[in-house]
């Protein structure tokens, strides 16, 4: 479970989160929806202690990641926007170099290895370098990596960008079946058709403000729109996208 | 459990030996520089005990009108070659082949001209392109002395001293030898033998800092339960020891070309023994360690692989430039030239190589200098990756 409260974080002159407050429990996808520039790739890497917040407070499984951000990383699986995939090391190479990172053992890394390869349909890729993979092949190992070292939670920035309606199903299967083992999963997305299907709450954050927290269902009924494009259009402030 | 700074290195050594740009770099340092190196040198030697050896080729044509002058150059231990008369365009030739410094022609009219003592012409053929310009001045030199004679003969003859005519005698002494002129140079030259310590790690600093960056991979790393300093260990020490393979392999090289090369024809000695060598390599693990940590806290802040070259190929220079003002201001080898990366391995290797009796100190003092360099760039490095502006800049 992670629990943020009131967190605000000043890069200079710019406010990137003024106030972000929201609850992602175990067992659901949560969806972070909010414009470009809304703070979402701040707050992610505030989540991981990669940057340390000026205000308010952090909780991942009752753990503050500015004070043990080892322990918090060890629990969280991050999935940037960028793969960050190394061309000239296989995937089975990749995959055992951050398993090693975050302290696995040679015997449980392979198990491991193995069995998230089989989850995520990779097999044929395993023993290839990444060069000239295809942006779905790209995805899954690096979706493979985040979940290697069995976390708890993870963190998807943009999981589903720029991939072909299989790539995406897959994505989505490993999802939901994350969800049936208890994890909490922390999504940003655009994509609200995934939103509506998939995610079991939304958070939607504005200009680094926590709008509006709630299911689907309930973002809908409470801007009294039906749409969830039209409800969120409508708690984000019309013109924000493109002013952002 | 293996420690992460080991597991950094190790993948950031392996993807390195797979890369073929890093790799095709190490094997040009380590193998063809000490190669051009020794060639570049014999060419010298070569070039700088040629003439002390050789002596002068003059080629002269129509000499039989003149046999005194002929006699006098001989004299002066010019070789002169008869030719049959020969055009323009054959007499280029030939000075074009090197094979005479210059030529001398006496127009047939020559005889003429010297009994009836109207000045008579003679020509002195030469190419000003071709380096033979001290040897030609040898051959002027007798001509001058040849028409100071004949002119005082001449004088003497209508009841004038020729001492009239010299009012004063200059006598020139030319201590220097080709030798010597050639032994700065290449003493020099020598200084560049440490300069694959700064290229033979470059490649792998530079893809596992500003590389990683612009493939956006360095924030997926930093968002990983390792500290920076072991991240940025592990590549300093990967591109570290490629540097240290790269140098210790291209010393070598150099050692067992030098040994094998004429030094002595120009003054110059090269003696240093194989335990001499394995001191000198060893003192000199620090500076690939310094170039290293340099390369790493430099490329990090490019953003992509071309920027930091670029930076990178100013930054290289930088370390060469003490030895090179300390030649070119001539300075006796003192204590503190061992306290200065770089200029303190081309120091120990010049001592070495002349054969002074050094002590531990030298290279104790090489080895610590660049190593505390080193160290405080790494942790320079690092406490640059911690701050939050380069995270956010990731």
């Amino acid at each position: 479970m992670i629990e943020a409260h009131e967190v605000r974080k000043q890069f200079g002159p710019v406010q990137a989160l003024g106030g972000v407050g929201f609850t992602a429990r175990d067992g659901q996808i949560t969806a972070l929806l909010g414009p470009n520039g809304a703070g979402k790739t701040t707050l992610l890497r505030t989540l991981v202690g990669m940057l340390k917040r000026d205000h308010g407070t952090i909780l991942v499984d009752g753990v503050d990641p500015e004070k043990d951000p080892f322990k918090v990383r060890s629990n969280i699986g991050f999935l940037t926007d960028q793969f960050g995939l190394y061309e000239r090391l296989s995937t089975r190479e990749y995959l055992t170099y951050f398993g090693e990172l975050n302290g696995m053992k040679k015997a449980d890394l392979d198990r491991r290895i193995d069995e998230v390869s089989e989850m995520l349909a990779m097999d044929d890729i395993l023993e290839r370098r990444s060069k000239g993979f295809s942006q779905g092949q790209r995805i899954k190992v690096a979706l493979a990596r985040a979940l290697l070292h069995r976390p708890r939670h993870l963190l998807l920035d943009e999981p589903t960008r720029g991939l072909d309606v299989m790539s995406t199903r897959a994505v989505r299967q490993a999802l939901i079946s994350l969800r049936a083992e208890g994890c909490c999963v922390v999504m940003a997305t655009h994509v609200m058709q995934e939103v509506s299907h998939l995610c079991d709450d939304v958070i939607v954050i504005a200009k680094g403000h926590t709008v509006a927290q709630g299911s689907p269902q309930q973002l809908c009924q409470r801007t009294g729109i039906a749409n969830l494009e039209d409800a969120f259009v409508s708690l984000v402030g019309t013109d924000e996208g493109i002013a952002a | 459990m293996k420690p992460k700074l080991l597991i950094v290195f190790l993948k950031e050594f392996r993807e390195t030996l797979r890369d073929k740009r890093a790799l095709s770099l190490l094997a040009m340092f380590t193998v063809m520089y000490p190669i051009m190196f020794g060639y570049i040198l014999n060419q010298q030697i070569e070039r700088a005990t040629r003439a002390e050896r050789e002596g002068i080729e003059l080629a002269v044509i129509g000499g039989a009108q003149a046999p005194t002058l002929m006699s006098q150059l001989k004299q002066k231990n010019i070789t002169v070659r008869d030719i049959p008369e020969a055009g323009e365009e054959a007499i280029g030739d030939m000075l074009r082949a090197k094979k005479v410094v210059a030529v001398l022609r006496l127009p047939p009219k020559f005889a003429d001209n010297y009994q009836a003592m109207r000045p008579a012409r003679i020509e002195l053929w030469f190419d000003s392109a071709t380096e033979q310009d001290r040897r030609r001045r040898d051959v002027e030199e007798v001509l001058r002395a040849y028409n100071a004679n004949i002119a005082s003969a001449r004088l003497l003859a209508h009841g004038v001293s020729p001492v009239t005519l010299g009012p004063i005698d200059l006598q020139r002494y030319d201590t220097g030898t080709n030798a010597a002129r050639s032994a700065g140079f290449i003493g020099s030259l020598l200084g560049f033998l440490f300069f694959p310590a700064f290229i033979c790690g470059m490649a792998a600093a530079v893809d596992s800092t500003a590389g990683e960056r612009e493939r956006r991979s360095l924030e997926v790393l930093m968002a990983q339960p390792v500290r920076t300093w072991e991240l940025i260990g592990g590549k300093w020490l990967a591109a570290g020891s490629l540097a240290i393979i790269g140098i210790t392999l291209e010393l070598i090289l150099a050692h067992i070309g030098l040994s094998w090369l004429p030094l002595e024809e120009i003054g110059m000695t090269w003696r240093m023994g194989w335990g001499d060598l394995a001191m000198l390599c060893l003192a000199s693990v620090s500076l690939s360690l310094f170039a290293a940590g340099a390369q790493i806290a430099v490329a990090m802040n490019a953003k992509s692989f071309k920027e930091a070259q670029s930076v990178l190929s100013f930054v290289v220079i930088v370390p060469m430039l003490p030895g090179l003002i300390v030649s070119m201001l001539d300075l006796k080898t003192a204590t503190w030239m061992y306290a200065v990366p770089m200029l303190s391995n081309q120091t120990l290797m010049r001592e070495i190589a002349k054969g002074s009796d050094l002590g531990l100190l030298p290279y104790a003092l090489t080895f610590a200098c660049s190593a505390l360099a080193a160290l405080a760039l790494v942790a320079f490095a690092g406490w640059r990756m911690k701050s939050e502006r380069y995270v956010l800049a990731v």
